[in-house]
């Protein structure tokens, strides 16, 4: 679980975590991994949105907590329908060691 | 002089323990106004909820061990309470106020959840807490007629807030409020989904130590749109022993920890029949499932609650047991179980929770 979620810079997003651990997510790689139905295929699991339309000045508008378990963000671009849940987030951390 | 001896008195306080928090109450900043005059010691213990289980125990072991000292010739303790809740709860976006957000769930229904919900809420109203009770059983609203409210309606203020109706020393709200109790409510999802947004968000609550959701049966639409919108604090799941009953709970527990949302611990309704002639034990609905649950989950047993015919009665009538018979075997039952639920709430509030609530606006250079 996380102790804080905030803003880093205009194109990061910062997660301290109740181990201590501090994850650093760039915008656009978090945009690219939303889980939502319209971005990823309900049953098959693939992805079906084209990581190429994600354009390099993607940033949130605004980001919201969902319930105890996640956050909602809302994009620059529109896009608005995923959940990040926090177990989702601490398990795309893009950090090295989290990496291996 | 005088500094010494609060010292001393500190010292031994230090020895007392609080049961479900695992540590001494003068770490945990129980103590407060410690005064000592001559032989004369004052103090305050603040507990984390006004429902402690253990109040008169703690009372007991704090003044024994001060009295025990040489020199103390009278030792006087007050008790209060200040009950820990959520992070930043008075901010908060949804439920501003309210300091834990307790859901009465059920995989299944007919398991009585309704009627638990609302002599939880009376239980605890009884500790001195303030409680509100939010009864979200969209088709089958029961709270009306339990408060005997039927056709009684809310008031709606300017500024087209909800005020909750008033019964039995809590605040209470329900969709039947809204609806006439005759024409069944037939909703597709959105409504659904609006409904419980307008209860979370409209109704002007005050301030709460525990706000009790009755949930409606099962884990669909309602459940997950209310713990996707409301920062739950914690959630007891009510069950009846039978195994069929077991299967559904155990369904109602895993959404919950999906969700991350603290399961508190099982409720087991109906759990045997008492005969009031001979005292005879009969376990109806065969015995020992809810501890078997327990364990298999390794969530608490809060308690068993047994069949008591005054409950149907008293529920119907509009007064439930907890208000209409205190005294009795049911009524102290739920006192036990009411304060069994305000300790895991003061567990898992003094583990610490995530963040409190996200609401962050990007900024950037250019807006």
């Amino acid at each position: 679980m996380p102790l804080e979620v905030k803003q880093a810079d205009e194109r990061t997003l910062a997660i301290r975590w109740q181990d201590e651990h501090e994850s650093l997510y760039p915008c656009g790689y978090l945009r690219k991994l939303c889980q939502c139905a319209g971005c990823v295929d309900e049953w098959s699991g693939q992805r079906r949105m084209d990581p190429n339309q994600i354009t390099e000045d993607i940033h949130p508008i605004e980001i919201q907590g969902v319930g105890r378990y996640g956050i909602r963000i809302n994009w620059s671009d529109g896009h608005n329908t995923g959940i990040y849940t926090f177990k989702y987030l601490r398990e795309i951390c893009p950090c090295e060691k989290c990496k291996q | 002089m005088t500094s010494i001896a609060e010292e001393q008195i500190l010292n031994a306080l230090k020895t007392v323990k609080d049961p479900d928090l695992h540590r001494d109450i003068v770490s945990l900043g129980f103590i407060k106004d410690l005064k000592v005059e001559g032989g004369t010691v004052d103090f305050t213990i603040e507990l984390t909820t006004p429902a402690c289980p253990v109040r008169d125990q703690l009372k007991q072991e704090c003044e024994s061990k001060v009295r025990a000292l040489p020199g103390v010739k009278e030792v006087r303790v007050e008790m209060t309470s200040s009950t820990r809740g959520r992070s930043r709860f008075e901010s908060a976006t949804v439920l501003p106020g309210v300091r834990n957000i307790i859901a009465v769930a059920s995989g299944k229904g007919g398991v009585g959840k309704s009627t638990v919900a609302a002599n939880l809420a009376l239980a605890l109203a009884k500790t001195g807490a303030q409680v509100g009770l939010l009864d979200c059983d969209i088709y089958g609203p029961s709270m009306p007629l339990m408060f005997g409210l039927v056709g009684r309606q809310p008031e709606v203020t300017a500024d087209e807030k909800i005020l909750p109706l008033k019964a039995h020393g809590i605040r209470l709200m329900s969709i039947g409020f809204l609806a006439t109790e005759k024409a069944p409510i037939i909703w597709r999802g959105p409504m659904v989904h609006q409904i419980i947004q307008q209860f979370l968000t409209r109704v002007e609550w005050g301030e709460l130590d525990y706000l009790i959701l009755d949930l409606p049966p099962g884990t669909g639409d309602a459940q997950l749109t209310l713990t996707q919108s409301a920062p739950l604090s914690g959630a007891v799941i009510v069950t009846t022993p039978q195994e069929v009953s077991l299967i559904d709970a155990r369904k109602g527990l895993q959404m919950f920890q999906k969700v991350n949302v603290p399961v508190l611990g099982l409720i087991e309704n109906m759990s045997y029949f008492k005969c009031p002639d001979c005292g005879h034990v009969a376990h109806i609905f065969s015995g020992g499932g809810g501890e078997k649950m327990s364990e298999e989950l390794g969530v608490p047993l809060l308690g068993q609650i047994p069949i008591d015919s005054a409950v149907v009665e008293t529920g119907d009538q509009g007064t439930p047991i907890v208000a209409a018979k205190p005294e009795g075997q049911t009524a102290k039952i739920y006192q036990i179980i009411a304060g069994a639920i305000a300790a895991q709430m003061s567990i898992v509030n003094m583990k610490g929770g995530p963040a409190g609530p996200v609401n962050i606006k990007w900024e950037t250079k250019k807006s």
